[in-house]
């Protein structure tokens, strides 16, 4: 089962970030009365934060009428939902098994070691952070990730580092 | 050979409504409104041979007739668009190549059903399919082959919801799809009732896969027998197989269901990479236990997998050359079960990390060969697994231990591993 980390469940909100959960309230509002909308409400919260504060989560269990708890536990279950501010660009590394036969060990090695970075750390600038993640459906692009959902592969070490360059002439999102 | 499910993949921007209505789109679903009882429509699909292509094989026509004549509405028809069997990725050539063709089938089986209410679910991480699975829903509408009174008729409304995942491969389980489609934790739920009478939000419902629903329109255009023929045998169909690994070329090929692993593999994946041997291979995803070079020209289709105690699977096929270390390919399997476990129930929750660790011990050395019975005692107590999940995660992990068994005494007793014959 898998045990994500970072969970904080205090406040964790500063000032300049609180009005946007007026921003949150409004994208809510088309999901109010419409059933089972949880996990577009979480995502709605996540494309304003870039993750999903508890603050999010109180408010969203108060405009879809459902306990915190349960809110909670749907933002705990899904892999995709972070709960502390994501990078602009989250590379997700698949590590199951076509990847790793053929090569993805390298792949995430090569982007820690040039980003000074374990996995799940954001680096220092805010732009990128790696994540090793359960089989992305690219195994035609072996070894494969993805840039938030951007697919790129057949991945290199080398390849890996010429993608940072890349991505930091793009600058953040 | 006809190509069913992959006919349009080479059309210029073969994702677009033109581009499929050049290539005679929706013409399948025209006649079946014009021409055919939501009887005659299962009737053919039961008569084709065709079987759910998400892995689990059920005929497609017996489950609408199921939905259909259960008096509970609103039914509802939703799509399986989780793919997430590591070694699979056909779903996301369809999706993103070709989502009306999903669409119309889609659509055919909420006539068949008398459903009026339908939705497709796609994996989160499938960005390109989620655009173009969407900008096709609303082409479609603005068609007038979704909404009320489709394509004219009276009586017959059909409405989709485009809804995505979040990342969980529990999901593709089709009662964890529903309690995520309902805004829910993806955990399982009792079967029986089956989805057809208890399905979304209840309600019955036809849970069919993006691959199965993508064959319907070319049923309906050429005849059961046509369908029932592109097999070989008695296997029905095409299916789409795809190829990764320690493999020359991967892709998605397109081939009669019951082709040969060794056709797959030389013929259409250019052998094993970098001319080297071949070790074995795994039929169908993760789940499936994986099979030694003898086994090569077994044929990819259910029974047939069955017979060799694996199972056909998603048609992901692994292959892995003869430097491959088959105590690691079973370590990264139980480690993606360990991750993927939604921790609902004991022996799956508990089952998953005693697998992980097992294989831990056997790779570093401090394995016994008390182990390997421990691997046959931890899987049959996983078989009392809640779903499917659990039931199947010890497989490869056994499967391996019994049929590359040299690989795991060569760790536990400290030697090096078996290079193997082929």
């Amino acid at each position: 089962m898998a045990i994500h980390s970072g969970a904080p469940r205090r406040a964790t909100l500063d000032d300049a970030e609180r009005p946007k959960l007026d921003q949150l309230r409004q994208a809510l509002a088309p999901l109010r009365d419409e059933p089972g909308t949880t996990l577009e409400a979480l995502y709605a919260a996540q494309d304003i934060f870039s993750y999903v504060p508890p603050e999010a989560v109180t408010l969203i269990a108060k405009e879809l009428r459902l306990p915190e708890s349960e809110v909670f536990g749907v933002l705990t279950f899904y892999s995709m939902f972070h709960r502390k501010p994501a990078a602009a660009y989250v590379l997700r590394v698949c590590r199951d098994l076509s990847c790793h036969l053929t090569g993805a060990p390298q792949v995430l090695h090569a982007f820690n070691q040039a980003l000074g970075a374990r996995v799940g750390e954001v680096t220092e600038d805010g732009l990128f952070e790696t994540e090793s993640v359960s089989c992305l459906g690219l195994c035609d692009l072996q070894p494969a990730l993805m840039v938030n959902l951007e697919q790129h592969g057949p991945m290199t070490a080398d390849k890996a580092r010429a993608l940072l360059d890349d991505l930091r002439a793009r600058g953040a999102r | 050979m006809s190509l069913v499910v992959t006919k349009n993949f080479g059309n210029p921007q073969s994702w677009t409504l033109d581009s499929y209505r050049a290539a005679g789109g929706y013409t399948a679903l025209a006649r079946v409104l014009r021409e055919m009882t939501p009887e005659d429509v299962s009737d053919l699909i039961k008569a084709s041979g065709l079987s759910g292509r998400g892995g689990a094989f059920f005929p497609t026509g017996l489950k609408w007739e199921f939905v259909r004549k259960d008096p509970k509405t609103p039914r509802y028809v939703v799509v399986n668009g989780d793919e997430s069997e590591p070694g699979t990725y056909v779903n996301r050539y369809s999706l993103e190549l070709d989502p009306h063709l999903m669409l119309e089938g889609m659509i055919i089986a909420a006539y068949a059903c008398h459903a009026t209410l339908g939705y497709v679910y796609i994996r989160g991480e499938y960005g390109l399919a989620h655009e173009r699975t969407q900008a096709a829903i609303r082409d479609a509408y603005a068609a007038g082959f979704l909404g009320s009174g489709i394509l004219g008729t009276s009586g017959f409304d059909f409405d989709i919801t485009f809804r995505r995942g979040a990342g969980a491969y529990i999901v593709g389980e089709e009662t964890a799809l529903f309690n995520s489609l309902e805004g829910k934790r993806g955990n399982p739920r009792y079967k029986p009732p089956f989805p057809t009478n208890v399905g979304v939000w209840g309600l019955p419902t036809a849970i069919n896969n993006v691959e199965t629903l993508s064959a319907v329109p070319d049923i309906m255009r050429n005849g059961a027998e046509w369908f029932q023929d592109l097999g070989r045998g008695e296997a029905a169909g095409t299916k789409m197989y795809c190829l990764s690994g320690h493999v020359a070329e991967p892709g998605v090929h397109e081939l009669p269901m019951g082709v040969t692993a060794r056709e797959l593999i030389y013929d259409y994946g250019g052998g094993v990479a970098g001319g080297r041997g071949l070790k074995g291979f795994k039929p169908g995803g993760a789940s499936s236990a994986p099979l030694t070079p003898n086994e090569l020209d077994a044929a990819l289709e259910p029974k047939s997998m069955g017979a060799l105690g694996t199972i056909m699977g998603t048609g992901g096929v692994v292959v892995f050359d003869e430097t491959t270390d088959m105590v690691d390919v079973a370590y990264r399997d139980a480690l993606f079960f360990e991750e993927e476990s939604c921790g609902f129930c004991i022996p799956c929750r508990e089952g998953a990390p005693n697998l992980v660790q097992i294989c831990e011990r056997i790779l570093h050395g401090q394995g016994t060969m008390d182990d390997l019975e421990l691997l046959e005692e931890l899987g049959a107590s996983m078989m009392a697994s809640f779903c499917g999940l659990g039931q199947f995660a010890h497989q490869p992990v056994r499967g391996a231990a019994r049929r590359f068994r040299e690989d795991f005494v060569a760790h536990i007793e400290g030697r090096p591993i078996p290079a193997a014959a082929s």
